[in-house]
């Protein structure tokens, strides 16, 4: 067999084994363990933040709720007529909505 | 150094900053390369086709450190050869089983396969670093300095790796009917 034969064969050989130029499926593949891969990240650049927020709530937690228990207790009776008159406003709007035929 | 298109650098500068259409173009450029690359260093498929994307995760995690004017082609297959290298180290203690699958498959391939399939059992048979310089300076038709910049390895040992491996593998198709 000649030497020119033989690079032939070996030629062959090799790109029987050579993927397709456009692999649009290993592409999509890829590209789907980037986006998981980005998504990890941002959670784990999101966490420092999160876990310092928690640390600052819980820390003036108890200054809040008394503040809160304050203000609720006075704004209860405005609360209460505000969210009555809303309801009243929002149904009186429904029953005189005009009707389609 | 490899001269780099202007297009590719504009998709390395678009992925650098972020873009991940551009990189997913540069993936879709370069998988044919990466992953024939990896297909001659790993006797299996799956598992090559695998280290082809865990290649390309890596090199959406480094692209930043992608110095202007290197050649993506050069970087990835480098990436993946580091790859390839670990990978291997971990199947050392397999390669026996590798062997017998490489025997299992030349011995079912229809009669015109017989050359992919001994070529492919003779590059199994090579050493690590002569395997990934045949596939890439005769699979691949690189140059031997840019297989030298991929491999990480000297200009004078890529010449002599590819002459032993060629030499080898041609024994093996002139022992072919």
């Amino acid at each position: 067999m000649t030497a020119d034969r033989q690079e032939a064969r070996l030629r062959a050989a090799f790109a029987a084994d050579e993927p397709p130029a456009r692999d649009y499926v290993f592409t999509a593949e890829v590209m789907q363990r980037v986006a998981r891969r980005r998504l990890q990240i941002s959670l784990l650049m999101l966490a420092p933040p999160m876990l310092a927020a928690m640390a600052v709530l819980w820390s003036v937690a108890p200054t809040v709720e008394t503040v809160a228990a304050d203000l609720m207790g006075g704004l209860a009776p405005a609360i209460a007529v505000t969210t009555a008159t809303l309801f009243l406003t929002l149904a009186g709007l429904r029953l005189l909505r005009p009707r389609s035929a | 150094m490899i001269a780099v298109p202007a297009r590719e650098a504009e998709l390395v500068a678009q992925a650098q900053a972020g873009s991940a259409e551009a990189f997913g173009r540069l993936v879709q450029e370069r998988q044919q390369a990466v992953r024939a690359f990896l297909r001659r260093v790993c006797p299996d498929r799956a598992e090559a086709d695998d280290l082809a994307q865990e290649t390309f995760l890596a090199a959406w995690s480094q692209i930043g450190r992608l110095r202007p004017g290197v050649s993506v082609r050069t970087w990835l297959c480098g990436i993946a050869w580091r790859k390839a290298r670990t990978w291997a180290r971990g199947r050392a203690r397999s390669a026996r089983r590798d062997r017998e699958w490489l025997d299992t498959r030349a011995q079912s391939f229809a009669a015109a396969e017989e050359d992919r399939a001994a070529v492919a059992k003779a590059m199994a048979a090579l050493p690590l670093d002569q395997r990934a310089a045949v596939a890439l300076c005769l699979a691949a038709d690189w140059s031997h300095a840019e297989a030298a910049e991929a491999l990480g390895l000297p200009l004078g040992t890529i010449k002599s790796h590819v002459q032993r491996g060629r030499a080898k593998l041609m024994e093996v198709l002139g022992a072919q009917p």
